[in-house]
């Protein structure tokens, strides 16, 4: 099933590469609180211009997660989803210091609760306005007794990808659907 | 003199103590020759070896926080390292002395230090100051993967249609043998009417 999925792929990508990527997206503007114009900004920063001209594109193509509400099928191209996990990874970079300290509140819940349920609350925030609440998966995601391990394992996969072979890892992660 | 050079994440810092190749005309602040390494995660013991001990420690952490990232059981098994995940926040680190009577140094780090951890070991990898045999980053990466950095998938979109269509055709019309046989038909035709 696998092989079939990726042969008939060719120059599309799968939609559970995109729900991840959308995943962690999410995750970074949980953090940053004005995380489209940071993606915007980063994107011209990396000379993804061509790919990436503006905010508008940017929302289109996240647009190609399924679990969205206003999903829609664009047939995201390899070079766009690329363009995407260069910004991602980049900006884990920048946030790598809360995404640590993210982690470590859930290490010990007892002294630093706060952390952990300000970036909770907020997280399904997000996830209330812009994805499809009715989907079983979406609601698994707004359940706060069976999100953290989603969240946890995302803020990972984030915190493991800001070296120079980050895009590489990134990826890695994503295509093994 | 030896050379000195240190990785810092965080919590977390990697040593390294070794001298330049000079048969390889390497530079003075170069370290090709490792004598000895050492990991300092903060209240913790510290962790030192060997070089032959750098490279499976070093495997063990990526392996495992790839099976962890990836939905996997979390746990890595060898004669030199365990890594197990306790729980949803906190890795068991079980590290075996090659030398005898000598207990296993038994660690617990949460998520953060692992991923300071490994951030280290990506430092020291990516540094062209120091030459260690780089932890080959294609084993990392699942086969379906390989596969489109290879353009191999081209190769297999083009080829692989038509055959699974003929297949199909000889497969499909094999079937027909079963229904109609003229030589049979002509023979059961004759010997009703003689």
């Amino acid at each position: 099933m696998r092989t079939i999925t990726v042969l008939t792929k060719g120059n599309q990508v799968s939609r559970q590469s995109i729900e991840k990527l959308d995943l962690l997206l999410l995750i970074l503007e949980t953090i940053d609180l004005n995380g489209i114009q940071s993606l915007y900004a980063l994107a011209n920063r990396l000379d993804l211009k061509d790919v990436l001209p503006n905010k508008v594109t940017i929302w289109k193509l996240r647009n190609n997660n399924p679990l969205r509400k206003s999903y829609v099928n664009n047939n995201i191209k390899v070079n766009e989803f690329h363009a995407l996990i260069k910004v991602t990874v980049e900006m884990s970079r920048y946030l790598y210091p809360y995404i640590r300290e993210i982690l470590k509140s859930t290490e010990d819940l007892e002294e630093n609760s706060v952390i952990w349920s300000d970036f909770n609350n907020r997280f399904i925030e997000l996830i209330r306005e812009r994805f499809n609440v009715d989907s079983m998966r979406v609601k698994k995601l707004l359940n706060q007794s069976e999100n953290d391990e989603i969240i946890i394992k995302s803020l990972l996969t984030l915190s493991l990808c800001i070296s120079n072979q980050g895009c590489q890892k990134l990826k890695n992660f994503l295509y093994d659907f | 003199m030896q050379n000195k050079l240190s990785f810092h994440q965080s919590s977390v810092s990697l040593e390294i103590i070794g001298l330049p190749d000079y048969s390889n005309n390497e530079s003075k602040d170069q370290i090709s020759i490792i004598s000895q390494w050492k990991l300092t995660i903060i209240d913790k013991p510290l962790i030192e070896g060997k070089i032959e001990h750098l490279g499976p420690i070093m495997n063990a952490f990526y392996i495992y926080s790839n099976l962890l990232v990836k939905n996997k059981i979390p746990l890595y098994e060898s004669k030199l390292i365990d890594i197990k995940a306790e729980n949803l926040h906190l890795h068991n680190i079980v590290l075996k002395s090659s030398k005898p009577n000598v207990k296993p140094l038994i660690l617990k780090i949460g998520n953060s230090l692992l991923s300071d951890t490994i951030n280290c070991f990506d430092q020291l990898n990516e540094s062209p100051k120091v030459r260690i045999k780089k932890t080959d980053v294609n084993n990392n990466i699942p086969k379906n993967l390989r596969f489109r950095l290879n353009n191999k998938v081209k190769f297999f979109n083009f080829i692989v249609p038509p055959f699974i269509a003929i297949c199909s055709l000889i497969l499909f019309s094999s079937s027909f043998i079963y229904f109609y046989n003229p030589l049979e038909y002509k023979e059961k035709k004759e010997l009703i009417n003689p």
